[in-house]
């Protein structure tokens, strides 16, 4: 207790007890835990120097700043510009985030670090946060950022009317769902620079939420349609070029005083280049010198790149495949995977670390079926899934599904194709049938929440429990697996209302237990993510959950 | 001939017609039309979100009642969502649905709004009909005078040296598929580590680091020898044995001919047959296999633009069915058609000048 009074958040009030408790512990483990208590210590309002400070660790330095100026050509899908919380995948967020701005950002350490809001502290049992919006900040067409603007984008993104915000599920405790529209009272403008936001229950996701891709602020004038021909946004660029499909560029707004200048913004021009799906063009385009950075190269690039004398970066994330039997999909008239024998046997019957290994090249460390990564605040090591191939053909077979062929699909190309290759391998060396299905990516997304039996790539997510909210909750929209388990959903509502990470990992102990026992998912492995780039490009490594950052990276020399 | 010619229009106008409206039914059917939502707004939509966001962009009309407002002969009715957002399939970027007209459609000379590229289809369409139209110019330019020489030089002497060792070129390169011989002249020419360009730079031949570039993107803005030599040469080489084959085979089925033996017979140079006698009337099957070699290249460039990333027409076809972009779907469709049926009836308006014994009419 007597730790307390030396660590608060930016306001100067008292972080809480638990933290300060959990520091203790992060202190004397391993990289891992100290990581979760960056995560942790930051959404609750700490500076990083201060949660670095908590751990009685200096903040680390910053590498080499980059200098001022420059062109940049990164090679990534533009895709076209839509609503910006419909948006779907990260990398739709490139290109628009460099006018339109975070309120948080979460970076690779797994600290949150305020953007556009100054700061914010949350309540002991996470229910009311308060936020303080960064002065001094204008939009670049002159008129100041204020209160206003953070609670008309929140209030945006609460709207679950619209179809396709991504932004609601993310913030379901702030949301009526009477009225599919932000609860009344729960975004409340205290004064032109402060905002409450109150839960309808306890929730520690708000803060990472709002570090999310689909969370760029946008001004009042804001519609999908006019976002290039109308730039307004609060960013250091704007937009000069845009070829969906082909090529999009940014260049600095001149006529406009960015809040964060001397901070970032070093290059002066990005330009984004799409050389689509087919890898060895994006290699071509390396070799012809037509690009400085590649978005995601694929791990069997990486060799053949640095012979080029490029630099390759990784980090160890918690992205993800799953292999899931969806529960409530009928086959034939019956439900095949409503039995938890069949999802047992088919778990048993795959090698994690095999799959590793023939799916991704072994760019990634083994998982253990239950989708909570070593690399999340509450993760709880509950031990190696067994491979037996003879007892899942024993299992199979007492299931009496012995003859029946399991169709296996999944979307054409790249680890998750091969992946899926790699279990129906094993499926059938364990003496059980499989047929593999490959479906083109433009028509595989139409149905993936209802394949019998599919793989599905999954992006980091800072906690575990918000993984389990958007996947496995049995009301979860993504809920993939058709899974449904009144138990497992109301531990999780217990995890959600803990802010502690140690006190949630012992929830969490069970509910990975129940992932387990109830066969879920074949989880085979965590992916590393790369980078790779020219080597003197600074600051453009990966991002643990893809999010925009460019406005860290710059060129070493001019 | 003008009225083969006109004739020839009117069998045009209704051929596209049917096709434009059978496009139109196979996008419009449901899945692909799920396709679209999701596209549009986003990709792990509910079924009843898709539903809702079909409804209020109209989708859920009868077919024929679209295929009318795409016409421009039906108008396109304003639907307003329960927050009070207006939408119409008129409305534009720069033209909202307040103020949108009400018959938009071909007839009133707009093709739509491409809902995979957020411009006009028309100016998609131009765009990309234009960066395929510099590649095609170029292949045609070096592929045509190739083949016909390769297939004039072997047909005149069948079973000569010269006809087999032409020949067994000409069917090795059209055996060997763009996305083989691609990959082959990336690894000979364009390869910093492989091929001859690491052999050129250490002779100081060379001032880059590959001889030709494997990625023609570049192209796109300004083309030059370095980033268009490979894809024209691997569309020439697929495209070129076919046309010397079909040259040959003709050109041999003329020298035997009786005419051919009677001006040998008299004493006529053999350089003088073939150029005055034989070769006009050679001419006129690889004039039919050239004139279709037209409509092949405007689709068949998807393998080597997708390749050398290069952007063009065949590209947007595969961007826009793999989107389901219901309105760039048809304006590519149209063109498809113009494109067929007009080298058609150049073709066939040629015959008349090599062959005095057709008439059209």
């Amino acid at each position: 207790m007597k730790l307390i009074s030396r660590f608060t958040n930016r306001k100067g009030q008292p972080l809480p007890d638990a933290l300060s408790q959990s520091a203790e512990a992060a202190k004397s483990s391993s990289e891992v835990d100290r990581r979760e208590f960056l995560a942790l210590a930051s959404a609750f309002g700490a500076t990083t120097a201060t949660a670095y400070g908590m751990l009685g660790l200096a903040t680390p330095a910053q590498a080499a700043t980059p200098v001022m100026g420059g062109t940049m050509r990164l090679e990534v899908g533009v895709h076209a510009l839509k609503d910006t919380r419909t948006m779907d995948f990260a990398a739709m967020a490139m290109v628009a985030s460099n006018w339109l701005e975070y309120l948080v950002e979460y970076n690779n350490d797994g600290t949150f670090q305020p953007r556009l809001l100054a700061d914010w502290s949350v309540n002991d049992d996470a229910t009311v946060y308060t936020l303080s919006v960064r002065q001094g900040v204008t939009w670049n067409d002159g008129t100041p950022f204020t209160a206003q603007d953070v609670a008309r984008n929140i209030e945006r993104w609460c709207d679950a009317e619209v179809e396709g915000n991504a932004m609601a599920s993310r913030l379901k405790s702030l949301v009526d769902t009477e009225t599919n529209k932000a609860a009344e009272g729960a975004i409340k403008i205290i004064d032109d620079y402060t905002i409450e936001l109150t839960c309808a229950s306890s929730d520690i996701t708000i803060i990472p939420s709002l570090a999310d891709y689909p969370a760029l602020v946008v001004p009042e004038s804001y519609t999908p349609e006019t976002m290039l021909t109308n730039p307004v946004g609060t960013g250091p660029y704007k937009p000069v070029e845009f070829e969906v499909g082909v090529r999009a560029a940014v260049e600095r707004n001149t006529d406009h005083t960015w809040w964060g200048e001397g901070t970032g913004a070093w290059v002066d021009r990005f330009e984004f280049l799409d050389y689509g799906t087919d890898t060895s063009a994006v290699l071509g385009a390396v070799e012809a010198e037509e690009v400085d950075v590649t978005y995601n190269p694929p791990s069997e690039h990486l060799e053949l790149m640095e012979a080029l004398g490029w630099q390759v970066q990784s980090i160890d994330t918690g992205s993800t495949v799953v292999i899931r039997p969806n529960q409530k999909a009928e086959v034939g008239g019956t439900k095949p995977y409503a039995d938890v024998r069949v999802r047992k046997a088919l778990q048993m019957a795959v090698s994690n670390e095999l799959t590793l290994e023939l799916g991704f090249n072994n760019k990634g460390s083994a998982a253990e079926n239950h989708h909570v990564a070593p690399a999340h605040p509450e993760y709880a090591d509950i031990g190696k899934p067994v491979h037996d191939p003879a007892g899942a053909k024993a299992l199979m077979a007492e299931a009496g599904m012995a003859d029946f062929e399991h169709e296996l699909i999944s979307i054409d190309g790249g680890f998750r194709k091969d992946t899926a290759d790699a279990v129906a391998i094993q499926l059938r060396d364990a003496g059980i049938n499989v047929k593999r299905t490959v479906m083109p990516g433009s028509t595989f997304w139409n149905d993936w929440t209802k394949y019998p039996f599919s793989i599905t790539d999954w992006n980091h997510r800072p906690l575990g429990v918000q993984l389990y909210g958007i996947c496995y909750q049995s009301t979860a929209k993504w809920n993939e697996a058709g899974y449904s388990n009144t138990e497992f959903d109301a531990l999780l509502e217990k995890a959600v209302a803990l802010a502690d990470a140690d006190q949630r990992r012992e929830v969490m102990v069970k509910l990975e237990q129940i992932m387990v026992d109830d066969a879920v998912i074949i989880q085979p492995y965590w992916r590393s993510l790369f980078r790779t780039s020219k080597p003197d490009v600074i600051g453009a490594e990966p991002h643990i959950s893809f999010l925009p950052q460019l406005y860290k990276w710059g060129w070493a020399n001019a | 001939m003008a009225h083969f010619i006109l004739r020839r229009l009117g069998v045009m106008l209704l051929t596209t017609v049917c096709l434009t409206f059978i496009v139109f039914f196979l996008t419009n059917l449901t899945p692909n039309l799920e396709k679209l939502a999701k596209s549009e707004a986003n990709a792990r939509m509910s079924d009843a979100e898709v539903t809702r966001w079909l409804a209020e962009h109209g989708y859920d009309q009868n077919v024929v009642t679209r295929y009318g407002q795409w016409l421009g002969i039906v108008p396109s009715p304003k639907l307003t969502d329960p927050d009070g957002v207006t939408y119409t399939r008129c409305a534009r970027p720069e033209r909202p649905a307040e103020i949108a007209p009400k018959f938009c459609g071909i007839l009133q000379g707009e093709l739509g709004f491409s809902s995979v590229f957020k411009i006009e289809v028309t100016d998609a369409i131009a765009n990309r009909l234009g960066k395929t139209g510099y590649l095609m110019l170029a292949v045609m330019c070096v592929m045509v005078p190739l083949a016909l020489l390769i297939g004039i030089l072997s047909g005149m002497r069948e079973g000569s040296l010269m006809d087999r060792v032409l020949s067994a070129f000409a069917i090795i390169t059209t055996s060997t598929p763009e996305y083989v011989s691609a990959i082959i002249l990336i690894a000979v020419f364009a390869s910093k580590n492989s091929g001859i360009s690491p052999h050129f730079v250490e002779w100081g031949l060379i001032e880059g680091p590959t001889l030709f570039k494997a990625s023609a993107a570049t192209a796109l803005r300004d083309i030059t020898f370095s980033n268009f030599t490979l894809p024209v040469t691997a569309l020439t080489l697929y495209g070129m044995g076919y046309i010397a084959r079909m040259t040959r085979a003709s050109m041999a089925e003329v020298m035997t001919q009786q005419y051919i033996r009677t001006a040998r017979l008299k004493g006529v140079p053999f350089r003088a047959i073939v150029l005055k006698h034989a070769l006009r009337n050679a001419m006129i099957t690889p004039f039919t296999i050239i004139m279709l070699q037209f409509p092949w290249l405007l689709t068949g460039v998807v393998i080597v633009e997708t390749i050398f990333n290069y952007k063009g027409f065949g590209w947007s076809l595969v961007q826009a069915a793999g989107n389901n972009d219901i309105e760039l779907l048809m304006g590519i469709s149209i063109v498809a058609v113009v494109v067929v049926l007009l080298t058609q009836l150049i073709s066939d308006i040629g015959y008349v000048y090599l062959n005095p014994r057709i008439r059209v009419s």
